[in-house]
């Protein structure tokens, strides 16, 4: 006897399968007993296959990008197609500021603000301070002992 | 003309998975043994313990943290009659006994029943509750 369905994803229906095969191909009797360890046995068999069926259905769903539903697999399967989908990026803000050298001993002849945490914001924004940095060393030239740093840009974040 | 009487046997696996040295196929319960059995696994499921059926089962472990008397065994015994009349409609219930062991700390069950649909002697289940099986 052949398996009547294969894409069952009702655990009393895949129950009722197993049933009607053990009805047609076995001697054993008590399947239909809920006390027997036969219905326990088979409880345990649709519990594996209903589990296998739900696994194969949500894989084949995300296989395909109009059913996809994971914002992961979505994005890997628009990828593929040559599109990369936006994600959220972080507050940006330029700055601009000058640095006084001449009360230095040396003058030295560039100034490096280097990368990493470089402002933090007023709490003006709300109750929270934010933190700004950049992603690489900005370096500036000393013209008549002061570093002018105009327009840089930070990220929020660290 | 003689009386036609229809006789159903029953035959289930034994958990033991052992193999018969007769045939070499696994070992079956049959008929009493089976019935038997099937009785011992109902009364020693908790409900919720099988998939999608939340009901199955008695709730006689409970009571078996209760304190030894004739209370808690009058709850096992309620409890063993529900379960066996909801889940079992291979026997007509007779009886249930439960006597406490004051001694052994457990409690001392009695299932008397008939079976249906095959021609055997009304059959009596024994065995001992405790907190651990």
């Amino acid at each position: 006897m052949a398996l009547v369905n294969f894409t069952n994803l009702d655990f009393d229906q895949i129950k009722s399968s197993i049933k009607e095969y053990l009805r047609a191909n076995s001697n054993f009797t008590d399947y239909d007993f809920e006390g027997s360890n036969l219905s326990t046995i088979i409880d345990v068999l649709a519990y594996n296959t209903y589990i296998t069926s739900y696994n194969a259905n949500m894989v084949s769903n995300e296989v395909f990008i109009d059913s996809a539903t994971l914002r992961e697999n979505v994005v890997s399967l628009a990828r593929n197609i040559g599109y990369v989908p936006r994600s959220r990026t972080s507050a940006k803000a330029n700055i601009a500021f000058s640095v006084n050298t001449t009360l230095l001993s040396t003058n030295p002849i560039t100034l490096t603000l280097k990368k990493g945490l470089v402002c933090t914001s007023a709490t003006s924004f709300g109750p929270e301070s934010y933190t700004f940095s950049i992603q690489d060393d900005v370096t500036v030239p000393v013209v008549d002992g002061v570093a002018s740093f105009n327009s840089v840009e930070v990220s929020e974040g660290t | 003309m003689p009386v036609e009487r229809i006789s159903q046997s029953f035959k289930d696996l034994s958990m033991s998975f052992q193999i018969s040295p007769l045939n070499y196929d696994i070992i079956a319960l049959k008929n009493e043994t089976a019935i038997a059995r099937s009785l011992r696994n109902l009364v020693s499921t908790l409900p919720g313990e099988r998939f999608f059926n939340q009901n199955l089962g008695s709730n006689v472990s409970r009571a078996l943290f209760d304190n030894i008397n004739a209370i808690s065994a009058s709850v096992i015994r309620d409890e063993i009659e529900n379960t066996i009349e909801n889940y079992e409609p291979r026997v007509n219930l007779i009886g249930v006994d439960v006597s406490p062991d004051y001694d052994n700390n457990n409690f001392n069950v009695t299932i008397r029943y008939e079976i249906v649909g095959i021609d055997v002697l009304p059959q009596q289940l024994s065995f001992a509750l405790q907190q651990t099986r």
